[in-house]
């Protein structure tokens, strides 16, 4: 039987989701403030609607559906997204607190991959989505996720220890 | 056998940095606003529904009633030329269940005043008293009724009426 939320339990789920929905929602955008207002949007939608919090999927789709919305409204940012996306450019890193400058490099590694990759990296990773929620959040089938998570997981690889 | 353990090893140590204590605040001031919505009005009246003549509304639907009394009309005049030499030819005792007549016959108005505001004293120009202007809102439907075949029209529109009550010095 699925967990149906209930107003009280809002801040433990979210206390718990809300660093990595806020990482996620940080690979379609530049700065933390507009991550943040995306994740607020997707959060009181997905909470507003009484879904499972057990259903990653669908509280991920709804985070990156707000984001895609917002860079649709915003012409000039949503083109400047879409040439950073398409040319692989240098964007902001997502942000992640360092211990040393070992885990410093790494994140650089991780703002070296192509888009499509890092946010596969990042539902798997840091928000321990399965394949089929990721494939499901991205409208492609979970094997066409793994796949990407692998070339991440590779070209990190050859990234992070050719810097180290 | 997975070549990348370490790796993920190595990248599930990155953590990721914790929203501001503002995003949690201004969730949570969402979701109270949003749950406020569907209660009480908390001492706060809905706002009254403005009175609107709608005359596209009342437009057509006269427009409709016309056609179908011209359109009856037609009916009315056709039938006898075409019934006449038979009806006289062949008179039926005690009336043909056949010769269906189009006639509408008004069968009633009803008015309902829904509304009354009295918008106080005004002077006319000219005028040497004041009238009272009292503006009523009305909802009028006019019935028609065919009584050999039991079918009916009613068209029902909005009016507003405004009424002038001289009023005399004490």
């Amino acid at each position: 039987m699925e967990d149906v939320v209930t107003h009280e339990d809002w801040k433990v789920c979210f206390a718990q989701l809300g660093p990595g929905l806020v990482l996620f929602a940080r690979q379609f955008v530049r700065t933390s403030a507009d991550a943040e207002d995306i994740v607020q949007d997707a959060f009181v939608r997905f909470w507003r609607k009484q879904h499972s919090i057990e259903n990653r999927a669908l509280l991920y789709a709804t985070v990156r559906s707000v984001a895609l919305d917002l860079l649709r409204r915003d012409a000039r940012r949503a083109r400047r997204e879409a040439h950073a996306s398409l040319e692989m450019e240098h964007t902001t890193a997502p942000q992640f607190d360092f211990d040393d400058g070992s885990q410093r490099a790494l994140a650089a590694a991780i703002d070296l991959l192509p888009a499509e990759q890092r946010e596969v990296l990042v539902m798997k990773i840091w928000n321990e989505l399965t394949f089929a929620d990721i494939g499901t959040v991205l409208g492609i089938s979970q094997n066409t996720a793994a796949s990407r998570y692998r070339y991440a997981l590779a070209a990190l690889k050859k990234n992070f220890v050719a810097h180290e | 056998m997975n070549d990348f353990t370490e790796l993920e090893n190595e990248l599930k140590k990155l953590r990721p940095q914790t929203p501001s204590p503002a995003l949690a605040l201004r969730i949570e001031q969402s979701l109270v606003e949003v749950a406020g919505r569907g209660t009480a009005t908390a001492g706060v009246l809905p706002k009254r529904r403005s009175f609107k003549l709608s005359w596209l509304g009342l437009g057509l639907g006269l427009a409709a009633a016309a056609g179908f009394l011209m359109l009856a009309r037609v009916g009315v005049d056709r039938s006898p030329a075409k019934s006449t030499g038979l009806a006289m030819v062949t008179p039926v005792p005690g009336g043909s269940t056949k010769a269906v007549s189009d006639i509408l016959v008004p069968a009633g108005m009803t008015q309902v005043v829904y509304n009354t505001r009295d918008e106080g004293l005004h002077f006319e120009e000219g005028a040497d008293q004041p009238v009272r202007r009292v503006r009523s809102h009305k909802q009028q439907t006019l019935q028609w009724n065919n009584p050999q075949t039991g079918a009916s029209l009613s068209v029902s529109y909005p009016s507003e009426e405004v009424t002038l009550i001289p009023v005399s010095g004490q």
